[in-house]
C-alpha cells in the first residue's frame, strides 16, 4: 500500500487536545478520530461543534473533552459559525490560531451544505472535518444524504434507494485549496492530511469515515478493521483534491472485494446478490472514475 | 451642536450605517435584503476605503449571517449586522441561540411586511414577531435616533450580555432623508469604550460554550436572561441620559409628549409617532388634553415607566403597524397587559393601524382618538383602515 | 453606573478528566507474553522473538546476546538445525514460515566475523562438574555451567571436541572454521578440556564420580547397528561413521568408483554426498520412500542434484562379492512406519528384485550408546540411558543427555538437553527447586500460547519468505566449499521484519494510539491501562499486531 505501508512504529502527534473521561460509546471512531485530528492539529485552536455525537463527546457543562475551546452552533451553521469565529479571531490579531469544525455528515451533507458551500465559496481559512458515520447516529441511525445505497438505517428498513452523496466532489468543485479523505484505520494517512490542512491557508475539508458501532452494527472492537475494509475494497477510497483538480489517489488499487466490507456489518444484513453485485459495480465505476481524475490530472502537468 | 460634530443629510439607512461605524464594530456578518441594502452598502464602502476596520462577510443568507454573529461576538469583539423583514424571519432560531449565547450583538431590523404574499411596506410584525427570543428591542422614529440607538445599543448589550435590535420602519425612516447630527469618534470612543468581556473564545484561556446542560442548569440560565433583561430600562436609560450629557440629545426608554393632564395619550411604536406626534398637536390645538407616549424600548418593556406615563389617564389609543392574526396588535395587547391590575387603570383601545404599509395621516388619527373617547374599548382587534 | 458584569453559567470550567468513565466497563485489557509457538517448539527453548525483533532493529549484537543465552553455537545450529521452530511459525498458515534458521545463522556468522566473546564468568562456585563427551550437548552444559559460575572440566575421547558436529557432519555442510570458531569461543571461557581421554570401565566412571560434584554424560551413541545381511568383516564394508571421520578429516577412503550406501537418514546422505565429492558413483539404497526418509526434505533434494542416484523404497537381501565388485541383490518394499519411533514393517513387492553393482557397501542405518561402562551410575531403559525431563538419572549428581539418553538425533535437541541438565545440576547442587527456578526459565503449558487468532495479520503483509541460496550442483561436487550459502543483510532484515513476534510486545504503540479513551498510558518498559477511563473496548487488544494483550472479565 505504498506510504500506508503497516507494521510501522507510529510516530504521530502528541498534543494532548481530547481529554479521557468524554462519553463517547467504548471503542467509538468519532472519539478515535477526534483525538488525531486534534492532536494533529495542536492547541492552538478553536473548534466548532454542531449536534452530533461530537458534541456529546465534547462533554455536558460545566466539562469540556476538548482542552481548546469549542464553540457549539446550531446544527446547520457550522461553516458559517466558523466564519465568524475566524474572522473575530483575525480581528483580534490571532490569525495564526486554527478554527476548526468538527461535525457530522448529517450536519454537512444535509443541513449544513448551503453554509457550507458559502464558506467555501468565501475561502473562509478553517479546517472543515466531516465525521462521515453515514447517518443521523447521534439520534438512533436514521439515513442521512451520506447512508450509501442499500444501507439499512431506522429510516430506511429496507434500505436505501439512493446513492451516498459525493460531497468531496461538491467541494471539489468549489475549487477549495484542500479537499481529502480519510480515516482512522490509517492513522498516519490521517495525521499526514491534518498536517498538510493545517498548513495551507484557506477553505479545507477533510472527510473522514467513521464507522458507528451501534449504527452500522459492528462489534466494539472492530471499527478500525471496518474502516480499513471500506479502503482496501475502494468503497471509501483515500485521496487528496488540491485547488478542485489536482487528484491524487493515495492507494494504488483495490484489493478486496465490496462483499468483505458488506458481510462485517449488520446495516447490510440480507443484501441480495444482485445488491452486492450492484454496489461492486458502483465502486468499480467511481475507482475507475478517481483514476481517470488523477491520470488526467497528471497529463495537464505534464 | 457638540465639539467635531458634522451636520449632514442622511437617511435612516445610512444613519444607522454611520452609527455602526462610529461604535467600531469588528466583525461585520450581513445579507442584503430590501429596504436593509444600504445599510450593507454603506459599511462595504467604508470598509472598501479603509475607514472601517471590520471583518466583513457576506454569507449566502441571513441566517449564516446570524450564526457568524454569535461565535464572533463569543470571541470577544463587537459585532454588527443588519436585516430587515424574510431576513429576521430566517434568522429567527438563531435570535434565540444568540440571547442564550449572551452574545451582545448588534442589530438594525428594517420593518418591512412579512411574506406571503409578497410585499415590501412598512410593518413591524417582523421585529414584534421576535419578542420571545430574549433579544432587547428598540424602535426609532427617525434617522438621528437610529444613529444615536445603535451606539447606544452596543452600551446596554455589553452591559447586560443580551443582543439588541435596534427596529426602524421601511422607507418612512430607512430610506428619508433627514438632517442627521454626526458625533465626532472621540465622543464615541468616549462613550463606548473597547468590548473587553470576562469571557471569550480563546485557546489560550481553554473555556468553551455551549455543552449540553442539566434541566437545572438550563432553567438557572434562563432565569439569569430574565434577571438581565429585568435590569436593561434602567441600564438603557442611563445609556440615553449619558448620551444626553454628551451630545445634548435623549430619547427616553419611553418618550411622553405633551402628556401632562392628558386625558387621551396615543401609544405607538417606531415611525406611527412621527404622525402621531402631530395628530396630538392637532388636538391639543382643538382643546384636547391628548398626549403621546412613544415606547422605543419594547423589550424588556419598560413597566413602571409605562404604569407611571399612563396611570390616571383615561383613554389609551395604541396604534398597532402589525398584525398578530386571532389576537390583534402587538403592542395593544403588551400595553393591556402590562397595566393591568392598576388603581383606576386607562381604557384601553387597540387599533391595527397602518398594517401592510397602509398610509395613516395625522387627520385620520385625530379621528380615531376623538371617537375612542366615546367608545368602550373592544375585545376583539379593530382595524382602523 | 458602576459596570456589573454577569458571569454566564454556560461556560465550561474544567475537564471531562473528572469523570471516571472506567466505570463503564466489563472488562479490561491486561498485558501478557504468552509464549510464541516457535519459542515453545524450540529444543533450546530460543526466546526467538525477542531476538527477531533486535534483529530487524540492526541490534545485532543484542540478538546475538538473546542467542546465546540459551545456545551457544548459533552458527553451527543456523546452518544444520532440523527448524522445528519454522514448523510451528504461525506465519506458516498465513502465507509461508519464517527463515528462522536462515536468520539465526546470520546472527551467528556476524558475530564470528565481528570476534564477539561471551561474558567472561569468574569461577565463584566450589563445585567442579565433570562432563563426559565433548559433543553438541556436553559442550552446551559445559556453557551453562561455567556460566554460573561452576569449574568445568571436559573429557572426551576423540583428539578434537565436536562429537558429531565434528565427524559426523561433513564441512560442505558445517564448515570447519564456524565449528572451531564457536567451540574456540566457549572455550574462551575458561573450561578444562580432556581430550583423547577415552572412559572405557565402570571403575574409570566411578572415580570421575567421586571426584566431582556432579557428572553429565554425554558420550553419544557411537556403536553402529549393524545389518545382518553384511559381512561388516568384508573389506568392500566400511560403517558410515568411519567413513565420514575419515572424509570429514579430509582422507575420505578409497573403496572405488562405484559407493553403495544403505540408509535414508542424515549420515546416509552425508555419506553419499561426501563420496560424490570423492569423485564416486554413489547409489543411495532407502528402505523408506523419498518422502518418508527421516533425513531433511532439503538433503534429499541437494544429493540427488549432486548426482546421488537414490533407489528408495528398497531394501538390500544380500550382498555378494563378484568379480567386477559387489553384487546388491535388492527388492522393492512398501515401507509403513509404526505407531513409535524407529518402528516399521516393510513388504516386498513381488517381481520387484533387481540387483546393484558396486564397489563397496556403506550401511548408515543408525547408532546405539555404548551403556556398558556406565551401568553402575545410571540405570538403562532399552538402549538408552533413562533420565527424567531435567536429565537426571535417578543416581544423585549423575545427569545425561545427548544421543546416549535419546534418540532424538537432533544437534539443537542434544544442546537443548545440555542446557536443561546444567539448570538442573546447578539447582541440585544449589539444593533449589525447580518451582524457585527464573520465570522465564519456567515454560507455562504448551496450551497457552500465541495463536495465529490473537495475531493482527493486518499489519503484516503477505510477503515471500527469503528462502536460503545453495551453490551450484557442479560447483559443489568440485570440493567442500559450503551448499548453503548465507544470507546477506538486507534480505535478512527483510525477512526478519515478517516476524509476527507473537505474544511479545513489540513497542509499536498502537494500543496507545489506538484507544479512543487515552486510557494507555506508557510506562517504563511498556504500557499501562488507566482503569479510571478504560472502557474496554477491546479496541487495543484488536490493534496490538502481536497478541501481547487480552481482555479479562472484571466482576463488580
Amino acid at each position: 500500500m505504498g506510504k500506508l505501508m503497516r507494521l510501522e512504529k507510529l510516530d504521530l502527534p502528541e498534543e494532548p487536545v481530547l481529554c479521557s473521561g468524554h462519553a463517547a460509546c467504548p471503542g467509538c471512531i468519532d472519539a478515535l478520530s477526534a483525538r488525531h485530528v486534534l492532536s494533529a492539529l495542536g492547541p492552538d485552536a478553536v473548534a466548532v461543534i454542531p449536534p452530533s455525537c461530537m458534541a456529546i463527546i465534547a462533554g455536558a457543562q460545566p466539562m469540556s473533552a476538548l482542552r481548546i475551546p469549542v464553540y457549539q452552533p446550531s446544527l446547520e451553521s457550522s461553516a458559517a459559525a466558523a466564519s465568524g469565529l475566524r474572522r473575530a479571531l483575525d480581528a483580534r490579531g490571532k490569525q495564526e490560531t486554527h478554527v476548526v469544525v468538527l461535525a457530522g455528515d448529517g450536519g454537512t451533507y444535509d443541513i449544513g451544505l448551503q453554509c457550507l458551500s458559502s464558506a467555501a465559496e468565501r475561502n473562509e481559512n478553517i479546517l472543515y472535518v466531516c465525521f462521515d458515520n453515514e447517518g443521523y447516529m447521534n439520534t438512533g441511525a436514521q439515513k442521512s444524504s451520506s447512508t450509501p445505497h442499500f444501507a439499512r438505517t431506522g429510516s430506511t428498513p429496507a434500505g436505501k434507494s439512493s446513492r451516498k452523496k459525493n460531497l468531496i466532489e461538491i467541494m471539489a468543485a468549489h475549487e477549495i485549496p484542500y479537499a481529502a479523505t480519510a480515516t482512522a484505520g490509517f492513522l498516519p494517512d490521517l495525521a499526514r492530511k491534518v498536517e498538510k490542512a493545517k498548513a495551507l491557508r484557506g477553505m479545507r475539508l477533510l472527510v473522514l469515515l467513521v464507522p458507528c458501532l451501534d449504527g452500522w452494527g459492528v462489534p466494539e472492537d472492530q471499527g478500525i478493521k471496518v474502516a480499513r475494509l471500506a479502503v482496501e475494497s475502494g468503497v471509501f477510497p483515500l485521496y487528496e483534491v488540491e485547488d478542485g483538480y489536482r487528484y491524487t489517489l493515495n492507494t494504488a488499487q483495490k484489493t478486496r472485494p465490496v462483499r468483505d466490507y458488506l458481510l462485517a456489518q449488520r446495516r447490510y444484513r440480507n443484501l441480495e446478490e444482485h445488491e452486492i453485485e450492484a454496489l461492486q459495480r458502483e465502486v468499480d465505476i467511481g475507482w475507475a472514475r478517481l483514476q481517470h481524475r488523477t491520470q488526467a490530472e497528471l497529463k495537464t502537468i505534464d | 451642536m457638540n465639539a467635531g460634530a458634522k451636520r449632514v443629510l442622511l437617511t435612516g439607512n445610512h444613519a444607522v450605517a454611520w452609527g455602526a461605524r462610529l461604535s467600531r464594530p469588528k466583525v461585520i456578518p450581513v445579507y442584503p435584503i430590501t429596504p436593509q441594502t444600504p445599510v450593507l452598502e454603506l459599511l462595504t464602502e467604508f470598509h472598501a476605503a479603509g475607514e472601517l476596520d471590520a471583518e466583513m462577510l457576506t454569507p449566502e443568507s441571513e441566517h449564516s449571517v446570524m450564526a457568524a454573529c454569535i461565535p464572533a461576538s463569543l470571541t470577544g469583539v463587537r459585532v454588527f449586522t443588519a436585516t430587515a423583514s424574510q431576513g429576521l424571519m430566517l434568522m429567527h432560531e438563531l435570535l434565540h441561540y444568540a440571547s442564550g449565547a449572551r452574545a451582545p450583538i448588534v442589530m438594525a431590523n428594517v420593518n418591512r411586511t412579512i411574506a406571503s404574499p409578497w410585499a415590501f411596506w412598512p410593518d413591524q410584525t417582523d421585529s414584534l414577531a421576535q419578542r420571545d427570543t430574549g433579544w432587547i428591542q428598540l424602535y426609532v422614529e427617525s434617522a438621528q435616533e437610529a444613529l444615536d440607538s445603535v451606539i447606544q445599543a452596543f452600551r446596554i448589550a455589553e452591559r447586560v450580555f443580551l443582543p439588541v435590535m435596534i427596529n426602524l420602519d421601511a422607507f418612512y425612516v430607512s430610506h428619508a432623508l433627514e438632517p442627521v447630527e454626526l458625533p465626532a469618534q472621540a465622543l464615541i470612543d468616549a462613550y463606548l469604550p473597547p468590548y473587553a468581556p470576562q469571557h471569550f473564545i480563546d485557546p489560550e484561556r481553554g473555556e468553551s460554550w455551549g455543552n449540553v446542560v442539566s434541566q437545572d442548569l438550563y432553567c438557572r440560565h434562563r432565569q439569569d436572561i430574565g434577571a438581565a433583561m429585568d435590569r436593561v430600562p434602567a441600564i438603557a436609560a442611563q445609556a440615553d441620559q449619558e448620551w444626553q450629557r454628551a451630545t445634548g440629545r435623549g430619547w427616553g426608554v419611553i418618550e411622553r409628549y405633551r402628556c401632562e393632564d392628558a386625558e387621551l395619550v396615543i401609544a405607538s411604536l417606531g415611525s406611527m409617532c412621527g404622525t402621531a406626534r402631530e395628530a396630538v398637536d392637532a388636538l391639543r390645538a382643538d382643546g384636547h388634553a391628548a398626549g403621546l407616549v412613544k415606547v422605543r424600548l419594547f423589550r424588556p418593556l419598560p413597566l413602571a415607566a409605562l404604569r407611571t406615563a399612563l396611570g390616571g389617564v383615561r383613554d389609551v389609543l395604541v396604534l398597532d403597524r402589525n398584525f398578530s392574526p386571532g389576537a390583534g396588535g402587538v403592542l395593544h395587547q403588551e400595553l393591556r397587559a402590562a397595566l393591568y391590575g392598576m388603581p383606576s387603570p386607562p381604557r384601553v383601545h387597540g387599533l391595527l393601524a397602518g398594517v401592510g404599509g397602509v398610509n395613516v395621516p395625522p387627520q385620520k388619527i385625530v379621528d380615531l382618538a376623538l371617537a375612542a373617547r366615546n367608545r368602550e374599548p373592544a375585545a376583539e382587534p379593530v382595524w382602523a383602515n | 453606573m458602576n459596570s456589573i458584569t454577569l458571569t454566564p453559567p454556560i461556560w465550561t470550567t474544567g475537564t471531562t478528566e473528572s469523570l471516571k468513565t472506567g466505570t463503564w466497563r466489563a472488562a479490561l485489557p491486561v498485558y501478557q507474553e504468552p509464549p510464541s509457538p516457535c519459542h515453545l517448539a524450540c529444543p533450546v527453548e530460543g526466546r526467538i522473538a525477542q531476538w527477531m525483533q533486535q534483529a530487524l532493529a540492526r541490534d545485532w549484537h543484542g540478538a546475538w546476546l538473546t542467542l546465546t543465552d540459551n545456545n551457544p553455537f548459533p552458527a553451527i545450529v543456523g546452518r544444520v538445525c532440523h527448524h522445528p521452530c519454522e514448523s510451528a511459525c504461525n506465519r506458516g498458515a498465513y502465507d509461508a514460515p519464517l527463515a528462522i534458521c536462515a536468520l539465526e545463522r546470520y546472527v551467528g556468522d556476524r558475530a564470528l566475523a565481528q570476534g564477539w566473546h561471551h561474558e567472561p564468568a569468574p569461577v565463584a562456585r566450589k563445585a567442579r562438574i565433570a562432563i563426559v563427551g565433548g559433543g553438541p550437548s556436553g559442550l552446551s552444559a559445559a556453557y551453562q555451567l561455567r556460566r554460573r559460575g561452576y569449574a568445568v572440566t571436559i573429557f572426551e575421547a576423540q583428539p578434537k571436541l565436536g562429537g558429531l558436529l565434528r565427524d559426523g557432519i561433513p564441512p560442505y555442510r558445517l564448515p570447519r572454521e564456524v565449528l572451531d570458531g564457536e567451540i574456540a569461543r566457549l572455550l574462551d571461557l575458561g573450561i578444562e578440556v580432556r581430550t583423547g581421554v577415552a572412559l572405557e570401565t565402570a571403575a574409570e566412571f566411578e572415580r570421575l564420580r567421586a571426584g566431582f560434584d556432579a557428572l553429565y554424560l554425554a558420550m553419544g551413541a557411537r556403536r553402529q547397528k549393524r545389518l545382518a545381511q553384511l559381512d561388516y568383516a568384508a573389506p568392500w564394508v566400511m560403517d558410515s561413521a568411519a567413513y565420514l571421520a575419515q572424509a570429514n578429516a579430509g582422507a575420505p577412503p578409497a573403496l572405488g568408483a562405484r559407493l553403495a550406501v544403505i540408509g535414508g537418514g542424515s549420515a546416509a546422505i552425508d555419506v553419499a554426498r561426501s563420496a560424490r565429492r570423492a569423485g564416486c558413483e554413489v547409489s543411495l539404497l532407502a528402505l523408506e520412500r523419498e518422502a518418508q526418509m527421516p533425513a531433511q526434505r532439503e538433503e534429499v533434494v541437494q544429493a540427488k542434484e549432486e548426482g546421488v542416484a537414490l533407489l528408495d523404497g528398497a531394501l538390500l537381501r544380500t550382498a555378494v562379492r563378484t568379480a567386477g565388485g559387489v553384487a546388491l541383490e535388492c527388492v522393492r518394499v512398501i515401507f509403513e512406519p509404526g505407531p513409535l519411533q524407529g518402528e516399521f514393517r516393510v513388504t516386498p513387492i513381488a517381481g520387484s528384485e533387481f540387483t546393484l553393482a558396486a564397489d563397496a557397501v556403506v550401511p548408515a542405518i543408525g547408532q546405539d550408546p555404548d551403556l556398558a561402562a556406565v551401568q553402575s551410575l545410571a540405570r538403562a531403559a532399552g538402549a538408552l540411558l533413562w533420565t527424567d525431563a531435567s536429565g537426571a538419572t535417578g543416581s544423585d549428581g549423575v545427569f545425561a543427555g545427548g544421543d546416549v539418553a535419546s534418540t532424538a538425533r537432533f544437534v539443537t535437541h542434544a544442546i537443548g538437553m545440555g542446557r536443561r541438565a546444567a539448570l538442573a545440576i546447578d539447582r541440585r547442587l544449589q539444593a533449589r527447586s525447580a518451582a524457585s527456578e527464573d520465570a522465564r526459565q519456567a515454560l507455562p503449558p504448551a496450551a497457552i500460547h500465541a495463536s495465529l487468532d490473537s495475531i493482527n495479520t493486518y499489519y503484516y503483509p503477505h510477503a515471500a519468505r527469503t528462502e536460503r541460496a545453495h551453490l551450484e550442483p557442479a560447483e559443489r561436487l568440485r570440493g567442500h566449499a559450503e551448499v548453503q550459502l548465507g544470507l546477506e543483510m538486507e534480505p535478512a532484515l527483510a525477512e526478519a521484519a515478517r516476524c509476527f513476534s507473537c505474544g511479545r510486545c513489540i513497542s509499536c504503540d498502537n494500543c496507545y494510539y489506538y484507544c479512543p479513551d487515552m486510557a494507555i498510558r506508557r510506562v517504563a518498559g511498556g504500557y499501562a491501562v488507566a482503569g479510571d477511563y478504560c472502557k474496554g473496548c477491546g479496541l487495543c487488544v484488536q490493534e496490538c499486531p502481536t497478541g501481547s494483550i487480552a481482555m479479562r472479565e472484571e466482576r463488580k
